[in-house]
C-alpha cells in the first residue's frame, strides 16, 4: 500500500469534509481548492501528467476563482449564511452515510480486474498520445464541446448583462 | 517493451479507488442535501464531478486505455459551462431577491 | 610579470565541467519517451521548498519584529481619515461577466495543449477539427465585443 495514496485520500476526504461543514462560505472555497489539489496528486500517482496539470489550471484556476469572487461579490458571509433546522440536518446526514454504506456494500465483493502486466503502457496520460486520441477518435464530441461553450458564453452573456439604464449594482 | 509500472498501480487495489471516489461523491451528496446556501451546493456538485473524474482516471491508467482520459476532459468542459451559467443564475437571482438561500427560491415564481 | 593562477583556473575549470555533466546526467537521465510518476519528485521539493521558506519568514517576523500595538496604529488608514463601513462593497457585474469568459475561454485552452502537441502528425483533419473549434468559440467572441462586455468607459 503506497504511503502517499493513503495520504492524499485522508487529505482529500478530510477537505471535502471541510467544504460541507466549513460556516464561512470562503473557507468551503479554500477546503474545496484542497481538495482539487489532492485530486491532482492522485492523477499524478495514476501517471496522469496531463489531467493533473488541466485539473490545477482549470479547476483551482478559473472555477473556483469564479466561484470566490462570486461569494466576494455577493458580499456572503458567516452572519448571512442560511441554515437547516437541526432535524433536517441530521435526515441529510443520514441520507448521504446511508449512499455511502450501500456503495461500499455493493463494491466490497467487486474485484476489479488490475492491470495487466504484459500489456500495461504507463504513458497513456501524456499529452501527445491524449492528442491523437482525443482528434482521431473524438472529433465531433470536440466540435460538440466547443457548441456547448459558445451556448454557456451567450447564456451568461445573456443573464448577467446590464442594459444601459438599468441598475448596475 | 521496457516500463515501468507506477508504484500506487503495482500496489493499491483498483477497488480502493472505487472506495475512495465513493466516499467523494457521498460527501457531495450530504453537501447537498445538507446545504441551503445555493453557492455551497454548487461546489457540492463539483465535488461529486470530481468524484467521477478520479474514478475515471484511476479505470483508464489500471487499464492502460485513454479513453476514460478523454471522458475526464469533455467532464471539465460541461463544469465549466455549467458553472458559469450556474452562477450568472445565481447572481440574477441575488439581484432580484438579495439571497442564495434555496428555500425561499423553491416557489419558481414570485 | 606575475605568474597565471594556475592552479585556481584549473579547479574552476574542473568544477564548471563536472556541473555541466551534473546537469547533463541531471536533466537527461531519463529517455524522453517514459515519464514516470517519480519525475515530480524535483517539483515536490521545490513545493516543500516554498512552503518552507514562507514558513520560516513568517514565524521568523513574527517572533523578532517589534510589536506597537494602538488604535491609531491597527486603523485600516492612517492617513487621519475616520474609516467608514465595510470594505467589501457590492461591486459592478461587469468583473463577474470577464471572470465568466475568462473560465470559458481556459477551457478552450486544454483542448489545444493535445492539438498543438500533434499538430504534424494530425495533418488536415486535425487542422480543420481545430478551425471549426476556433469558429464557434471566436464566434462567442464576437457576440461579446458586440454585446460591449469588454467595454469599461460607460455606465
Amino acid at each position: 500500500m503506497s504511503p502517499l495514496f493513503l495520504f492524499l485520500s485522508f487529505v482529500a476526504l478530510l477537505s471535502a469534509l471541510g467544504v460541507v461543514l466549513a460556516k464561512n462560505p470562503v473557507h468551503s472555497v479554500l477546503f474545496l481548492i484542497l481538495t482539487f489539489f489532492t485530486l491532482s496528486g492522485h492523477y499524478l500517482l495514476l501517471n496522469a501528467q496531463f489531467l493533473a496539470a488541466v485539473n490545477i489550471i482549470v479547476y483551482a484556476g478559473a472555477i473556483m476563482v469564479l466561484f470566490l469572487f462570486v461569494i466576494m461579490f455577493l458580499n456572503l458571509n458567516e452572519e448571512t449564511e442560511p441554515h437547516k433546522p437541526a432535524l433536517a440536518k441530521f435526515a441529510a446526514a443520514i441520507a448521504g452515510g446511508s449512499l455511502l454504506l450501500i456503495l461500499v456494500a455493493a463494491m466490497r465483493n467487486v474485484n476489479p480486474v488490475g492491470y495487466d502486466p504484459t500489456s500495461f503502457d504507463s504513458q497513456i496520460g501524456m499529452v501527445d498520445r491524449l492528442g491523437l486520441v482525443l482528434f482521431q477518435q473524438y472529433a465531433l464530441p470536440f466540435e460538440l464541446a466547443s457548441i456547448l461553450l459558445l451556448a454557456a458564453m451567450v447564456g451568461s452573456v445573456m443573464l448577467g448583462k446590464r442594459e444601459t439604464g438599468e441598475r448596475n449594482f | 517493451m521496457d516500463q515501468t509500472i507506477p508504484e500506487v498501480i503495482r500496489t493499491v487495489p483498483l477497488q480502493y479507488y472505487v472506495f475512495f471516489a465513493s466516499a467523494l461523491f457521498a460527501i457531495g451528496v450530504t453537501g447537498v442535501l445538507v446545504r441551503r446556501n445555493a453557492i455551497i451546493i454548487f461546489m457540492c456538485v463539483e465535488l461529486m464531478l470530481n468524484a467521477v473524474n478520479i474514478l475515471l482516471t484511476a479505470f483508464s491508467a489500471y487499464r492502460a486505455d485513454p479513453n476514460g482520459q478523454i471522458f475526464v476532459f469533455f467532464i471539465m468542459a460541461v463544469a465549466a459551462a455549467e458553472v458559469s451559467v450556474g452562477l450568472g443564475i445565481i447572481v440574477m437571482i441575488y439581484r432580484n431577491f438579495q439571497t442564495t438561500d434555496v428555500n425561499l427560491l423553491s416557489r419558481l415564481k414570485w | 610579470m606575475r605568474p597565471k593562477p594556475v592552479g585556481a583556473t584549473f579547479a574552476l575549470q574542473r568544477l564548471l565541467v563536472l556541473l555541466r555533466s551534473n546537469l547533463t546526467a541531471m536533466l537527461l537521465v531519463l529517455p524522453a519517451a517514459n515519464y514516470q510518476p517519480s519525475d515530480y519528485l524535483p517539483i515536490l521539493i521545490q513545493f516543500g521548498l516554498a512552503l518552507a521558506f514562507v514558513a520560516f519568514a513568517m514565524i521568523v517576523s513574527h517572533l523578532v519584529g517589534p510589536k506597537r500595538n494602538s488604535t491609531v496604529k491597527d486603523a485600516s488608514f492612517e492617513c487621519g481619515i475616520e474609516s467608514v463601513g465595510n470594505a467589501r462593497t457590492p461591486i459592478s457585474v461587469k468583473y463577474f461577466l470577464t471572470a465568466i469568459v475568462f473560465v470559458l475561454f481556459d477551457v478552450e485552452v486544454i483542448f489545444m495543449y493535445p492539438w498543438a502537441v500533434n499538430f504534424r502528425a494530425l495533418g488536415n483533419d486535425g487542422f480543420i477539427a481545430m478551425i471549426l473549434f476556433m469558429f464557434f468559440l471566436l464566434a462567442g467572441f464576437a457576440y461579446i465585443i458586440k454585446k460591449g462586455i469588454l467595454r469599461w468607459n460607460e455606465a
